[in-house]
């Protein structure tokens, strides 16, 4: 109930990021650089303190829990489109496809994607819409794997056969029948990757290789903060605390969607 | 059992052949290295020799069989940065992060296999509860939150650790924690699981009944069997200790791959990123193949079915 609380307060944060934030993110308050939090002896203008530019921390952040989610929908989105594609590809075709599709999974999972990511990074550059998409080809291989196991079953239940039979065609038959049946079980799997997500796109962005400044994102706020350790702990806290109650938000939610829609699924 | 290892060990080169081409494919997409190399304003002439010279101008097979025979001899290109081999820049960074992973690693397989397996022995009571608690609080925090709390806290206000470099045995503690921690909370939670999903078990009722006392039947018939899934997550892990520190390495100036990694990646030092792709993916495909293997040694029906 209090993560639900919490999502909810976040999604709103994301949404109305531009009214609720009090100063822009990249608007300078040097009479009040690296101004500690309201209550630790700061001023009522910065609830949260500033960084060594004066930048409004709380502004920041803000700004921040929206590219961080932006980034994690869009991922999650595409992971799950392309996964449960490939997955109703290979349970429709079989044969050569669903070996090729198998195969592909095999080698996303022998590396850690983290490394993948890094040498697409390294190889292509960086950008906003080629982040999201390598994002998004995180977990994709655990969607189509769960999409390709359930579509081959509902496959060999009445309802797909005889709608096949009524004269519908492959297309209709996923999409319109299949696809809702089962579509419990992936949106559950959709968001136990979603603080995956998260995590990842943070670990990226703190490393400095992932959301590139003046776009600002937790990880990198993390990232940032380290220089300023010593003299500005607040810089560091207010994101980690952030992305762990969130991650830990989802992870908490979909373990109850999980149990509430599907208990089959580990 | 031969059948079973040769598909097993084919299955493992099939992989390993599928991401030197990948690392091919996206090298190649990646522009045209002599357009790279070169600057835009070179005659067309210098440009064709060095297309020549490092055999670009010849049919993309070729090129393909080139580069595979190259790296089968262990030739994996110079870095960009000083002009070294790329392989022996990332061979002399191994063993420092083996010191962080290593530790590491028994650490994990140290506290969190007995946490799992203490926490499922006491189902629904406090210690499973805590466990549970403190295994999803490691899950949930990202390794550099964690390190750089620990560093806040025990370097820059108690003054007791160094926050980074290599000095002393002292600078390896807070990374190790850092690295540590989340991988002992994934490991309490999968025994956890696997010794619940056990103890459920028709056999263990059996082997309670038949007077065996309760040690004896979680050391002679739950423990062997739980031991299955949590080998996968162990093997996992044994394959990712190259690679497995790329973050926390970063957090406290480790000079170890995935620090090397950070920078080439940021340089954009192809030679050298490629190289760990590939050192990445033997480890990880070397390990999956033992973890494979050991199911036999640990499974006798996986055995029975592939005789």
């Amino acid at each position: 109930m209090l993560a639900m609380l919490w999502l909810a307060g976040i999604l709103l944060m994301a949404l109305l990021a531009d009214v609720l934030r009090p100063y822009s993110i990249t608007a300078f308050d040097l009479k009040n650089r690296l101004a500690p939090p309201l209550g630790f002896g700061g001023v009522g203008a910065h609830p949260l303190g500033t960084d060594e530019l004066g930048r409004d921390v709380l502004s920041r952040l803000i700004v921040s829990v929206r590219v961080s989610l932006l980034i994690a929908f869009g991922a999650t989105t595409i992971s799950a489109v392309l996964g449960t594609t490939l997955g109703f590809l290979a349970a429709h075709f079989r044969g050569w496809v669903e070996q090729a599709v198998l195969m592909l999974i095999d080698f996303q999972a022998a590396l850690p994607f983290l490394i993948v990511a890094l040498a697409v990074l390294a190889f292509f550059g960086n950008s906003l819409p080629l982040f999201v998409c390598l994002m998004g080809l995180y977990g994709w291989e655990r969607h189509a794997r769960i999409a390709r196991g359930l579509a081959i079953a509902a496959g060999g239940q009445g309802y797909a056969a005889s709608v096949r039979q009524l004269g519908a065609g492959a297309w209709r038959v996923y999409m319109g029948h299949v696809l809702p049946n089962i579509a419990s079980t992936l949106i559950v799997s959709a968001t136990l990757s979603f603080p995956e997500v998260i995590l990842l796109e943070s670990g990226l962005s703190f490393l400095g290789l992932g959301v590139q400044p003046p776009l600002t994102s937790l990880g990198n706020m993390v990232g940032y903060a380290r220089e300023y350790l010593q003299r500005a702990p607040w810089i560091l806290l207010s994101p980690s605390v952030v992305i762990v109650l969130t991650t830990f938000c989802v992870g908490v939610v979909g373990d109850w969607l999980r149990d509430r829609l599907d208990p089959t699924l580990e | 059992m031969i059948r079973f290892v040769a598909i097993r060990v084919a299955r493992a080169c099939l992989t390993i052949l599928l991401v030197v081409t990948f690392a091919f494919v996206v090298l190649r997409l990646s522009g045209d290295p002599a357009l790279l190399i070169m600057s835009p304003d070179a005659p067309a002439e210098a440009i064709a020799a060095f297309r020549h010279a490092y055999g670009l101008d010849r049919p993309i097979w070729q090129q393909y069989l080139h580069y595979f025979g190259a790296i089968m001899h262990g030739d994996l290109g110079q870095s960009m940065r000083d002009g070294r081999p790329a392989l022996s820049l990332v061979a002399e960074r191994i063993p420092a992060t083996l010191v962080l992973t290593v530790t590491a690693l028994v650490l994990k397989v140290g506290i969190g296999i007995p946490a799992g397996i203490f926490a499922a022995l006491h189902r629904r009571g406090w210690i499973d509860r805590a466990v549970m608690a403190l295994a999803t609080a490691g899950f949930t925090v990202p390794s550099f939150v964690l390190g750089l709390v620990l560093v806040l806290v025990f370097s820059v206000q108690l003054r007791w650790l160094p926050s980074g470099g290599q000095e002393s045995w002292r600078s390896v503690i807070l990374p190790v924690i850092t690295l540590g921690a989340g991988g002992a909370a994934i490991l309490a939670r999968f025994t956890r699981s696997a010794m619940l999903e056990v103890l459920g078990q028709p056999y263990i009722r059996a082997a309670s009944a038949k007077g065996l006392p309760w040690g004896a039947v979680v050391r002679r018939h739950a423990l062997p069997n739980a031991a299955i899934p949590t080998v996968t997550i162990v093997g996992f892990m044994v394959g990712s200790l190259i690679a497995g520190a790329v973050v926390v390495e970063s957090v406290f100036s480790w000079p170890g791959v995935g620090r090397l990694l950070v920078i080439a990646v940021s340089n954009r030092d192809l030679a050298v990123v490629q190289t760990i792709l590939l050192l990445v993916a033997s480890t990880m495909v070397m390990s999956n193949l033992v973890v494979d293997l050991l199911y036999g040694v640990l499974d006798p029906r996986l055995r029975a079915v592939h005789k």
